[in-house]
């Protein structure tokens, strides 16, 4: 009788871990992501309300005139990672590698596609030797220069001045190291913020009058804790802080000749007394101002719990699938400039590994990968926007949609034709980050004045620079 | 005796010996190796003698790292306490008893990262204890616990205990149920209430457990990552308030690349565990000792 009760109630137990076990396969995206932090959100999927784009594209017939880069080694075999685009554009890169393979005939052409553990395997790639030829890397996060610095990128200066100058010349020159080009522009994003208009309407505010600039935000956070009880979803960039110091805050961080950090300076005082005012008086989440993870935020406010947010228009659809009534209740407008005027940098780029076999059948996919017509048949599955100039000739990008992922689409080459890397490229920026990180906690948490954590960190972050 | 039958007890332990020698001893010489090294993982390592170590002295980081591995070792006499009075609490021959020991052990086998994200939400700015104590009007703003530096050790350690108490009254529960009635008979008779009857008999009786949770609860306490790492979300908290030293040797590992350095971290946790094994070895034995 004993043995049947124990029986039963291990089954009883087994069941409760089922549920269990099912609840917590089910629990939301918060997984370590390594989806980049720029404001405009890395993982352009699909689009699942533009139902009229996203019906099924044809593929592209294969033009010869895209066949740019010339020498291709016969009987190259090359491998190209991307990051985070499958499966929802497995069409499109099928597609697209088919037509780059009749228009470059005898390559063989390999794609892997790595999600949230991307920089750990393509470490480990490189460490076993064994790394793809062709790697789609984050421009908005620095993993182009942070490669190229370590010598496992190829420079691409030596292609024509016809492929580069088909490109924006912003985007062109992101992430250059020591005055070289190390990355083929891919697909941009356009920063805007979405509007939770429930909250603005309770604060008697009017969503159109958002503030232009960065350095109006604080007075919006404390009139919206204020007359609408809601606190402001704020990101600190905490894996690049130094870049959010110069776009934000006009910061000069590196001295001219490379031999001193400068970030201590009045502007860079002001910035940071910014947010620690915020968080003085308690205008922000913390949490979301300190997270590693751009999609807590995201979370925050597709919960409904966080009057706006910063991303890219092509995230909307995850707000809708979250929380369709406040998908609703949404506005959208641009997102605030920093001191800098420069609106922002370039997202995505195709690099080429230094140690290929075939270094110009691998430029030949990555350049493939970011020409105008690639691109172009991407933008029309997802807000996400092209690379060249030529590429917004298309009729698309004039047309309009009632849809307010689209809603940028008009305006999109006028942003993107102004994007800009003014950031130098700082030695040792995963320690000096760090440095920089702790100053900015004590700043904003540890009651310690702004000027003294900032020359504290200089101090500190020289000492990198030897 | 011939030449086979001499080998063949090597033979027999050939294959743990090359598991121990593939997964063991060759990373623990890789790791003495890179600690002596500069080496960022993607490059070839470059020797830089004993560098790394010079820079664990000015190591403010490590010794926070140090320090909270330290702190985080209370866990253990908390757990020991509160497994043995769950133990004692289930340790009846009540209907349905079964049911309850088998709910308290469902911590033990959900996995931690589950549980550190439902944690997680409990805690989070809008989640579950802030409506509950704004609701009761016990505080009128929500409190923003895993971004305030002073609680996020805390927490950690608390989810530590929760997750902790149902496997550690296993053992326990099977210590408790080996001590003969008569020893209870005869505490009641010598007038012990419930609670003295359990210091006087169910404790020194479950001294052996004691000794063996104590060990190794503490070596987990030392080693704690997974929930540093889910509920600080990777960062290790505000102001580094959460930073063990196991979370510290993966950040400058794989974090910043700076696996070298990594390296040297390892060789400070194995010393410190070492040691930490060392003393309650010595401790178990001279418990043993006594005992007999």
């Amino acid at each position: 009788m004993d043995t049947k009760k124990s029986k039963g109630h291990l089954g009883l137990l087994l069941g409760v871990l089922f549920v269990i076990s099912a609840c917590s396969a089910q629990s939301p995206s918060t997984a370590p992501s390594s989806a980049p932090s720029a404001a405009p959100s890395t993982e352009a999927s699909a689009s699942a309300s533009t139902a009229a784009e996203s019906a099924a594209p044809t593929a592209l017939a294969a033009d010869p005139a895209e066949a740019v880069i010339k020498d291709i080694e016969p009987g190259a075999s090359i491998s190209v990672w991307t990051f985070w685009l499958s499966p929802t554009f497995d069409k499109w890169i099928g597609d697209t590698i088919s037509r780059f393979k009749e228009t470059y005939p005898g390559v063989e052409v390999k794609w892997e596609d790595h999600q949230a553990t991307f920089q750990d395997d393509l470490k480990n790639a490189f460490a076993a030797g064994n790394a793809p030829d062709v790697i789609n890397l984050s421009v908005g996060e620095g993993w182009v220069s942070d490669y190229a610095t370590r010598n496992l990128l190829l420079p691409l200066d030596s292609v024509s001045q016809d492929v580069k100058s088909s490109y924006f010349e912003g985007l062109w020159k992101s992430q250059n190291v020591a005055g070289k080009n190390y990355q083929f522009p891919f697909y941009q994003g356009v920063s805007v913020e979405l509007i939770n208009k429930r909250f603005f309407e309770a604060a008697g505010l009017d969503p159109a009058a958002f503030p232009k600039s960065v350095e109006e935000l604080p007075a919006l956070c404390k009139t919206l804790k204020e007359k609408a009880s809601v606190v402001c979803d704020l990101r600190l960039t905490v894996n690049d802080l130094l870049a959010q110091m110069v776009y934000e805050g006009n910061v000069k961080v590196l001295s001219d000749d490379g031999t001193a950090f400068t970030f201590d300076s009045p502007e860079g005082v002001a910035w940071l007394q910014m947010y620690a005012d915020m968080v003085k008086d308690g205008t922000v989440d913390n949490t979301a101002l300190t997270t590693k993870d751009d999609r807590t935020g995201l979370l925050i406010f597709s919960a409904g719990q966080a009057p706006f947010y910063q991303t890219g228009p092509n995230l909307i659809r995850e707000v809708k699938a979250n929380n369709a009534q406040l998908y609703g209740d949404l506005a959208v407008v641009p997102a605030p400039v920093g001191k800098s005027g420069v609106i922002g940098k370039g997202l995505m780029g195709m690099s080429v590994n230094a140690k290929t076999k075939y270094p110009n059948a691998s430029m030949a996919l990555a350049q493939f990968f970011t020409n105008a017509r690639t691109l172009t048949e991407l933008s029309k599955q997802s807000a996400v926007y092209p690379s060249s100039a030529k590429a917004f000739d298309d009729p698309y990008f004039s047309s309009t949609s009632p849809l307010i992922e689209d809603s940028a689409r008009g305006s999109a080459e006028a942003a993107i034709s102004k994007y800009a890397d003014i950031v130098p490229t700082i030695p040792n920026k995963g320690d000096v980050n760090a440095v920089v990180l702790s100053a900015v906690e004590k700043a904003l948490f540890g009651n310690v004045p702004v000027q003294q954590a900032l020359t504290d960190a200089v101090t500190e972050a020289n000492k990198l620079l030897d | 005796m011939t030449l086979r039958r001499r080998l063949t007890p090597y033979a027999f332990l050939a294959p743990a010996l090359i598991l121990l020698g593939v997964f063991v001893f060759y990373p623990i010489a890789a790791v003495i190796y890179y600690s002596l090294t500069d080496y960022d993982i993607v490059t070839p390592p470059v020797f830089i003698g004993l560098a790394n170590f010079a820079r664990l002295l000015d190591d403010d980081v490590l010794r926070l790292a140090l320090l909270h591995s330290f702190v985080y070792l209370l866990v253990t006499p908390i757990l020991i306490a509160l497994s043995i009075a769950l133990a004692i609490v289930v340790n009846r021959k009540l209907r349905g008893i079964h049911v309850y020991r088998a709910l308290y052990f469902v911590p033990a086998v959900s996995g931690s990262i589950a549980i550190g994200l439902t944690w997680r939400w409990l805690f989070d700015r809008s989640g579950f204890i802030n409506s509950v104590l704004v609701s009761w009007g016990v505080i009128h703003e929500p409190i923003q616990w895993l971004a305030t530096p002073s609680l996020v050790l805390p927490l950690a350690m608390m989810l530590t205990i929760w997750a902790g108490i149902g496997y550690y009254s296993v053992i326990f529960l099977a210590g408790l149920q080996n001590v003969p009635e008569e020893l209870y008979d005869a505490a009641r008779i010598d007038g012990c209430n419930d609670l003295q009857k359990h210091w006087y008999v169910s404790i020194p009786a479950l001294r052996p457990q004691i000794v063996f949770v104590g060990v190794i609860s503490s070596l987990a306490a030392l080693k704690v990552f997974d929930e540093i790492y889910v509920l600080t979300g990777r960062t290790g908290g505000i102001l580094n308030s959460g930073v063990t030293m196991v979370f510290y040797l993966w950040q400058q590992a794989f974090e910043r690349s700076n696996a070298g350095y990594a390296s040297a971290i390892a060789i400070v946790l194995l010393l410190v565990t070492l040691g930490f094994s060392i003393v309650n070895v010595r401790l178990l034995e001279r418990g043993e000792s006594t005992a007999r």
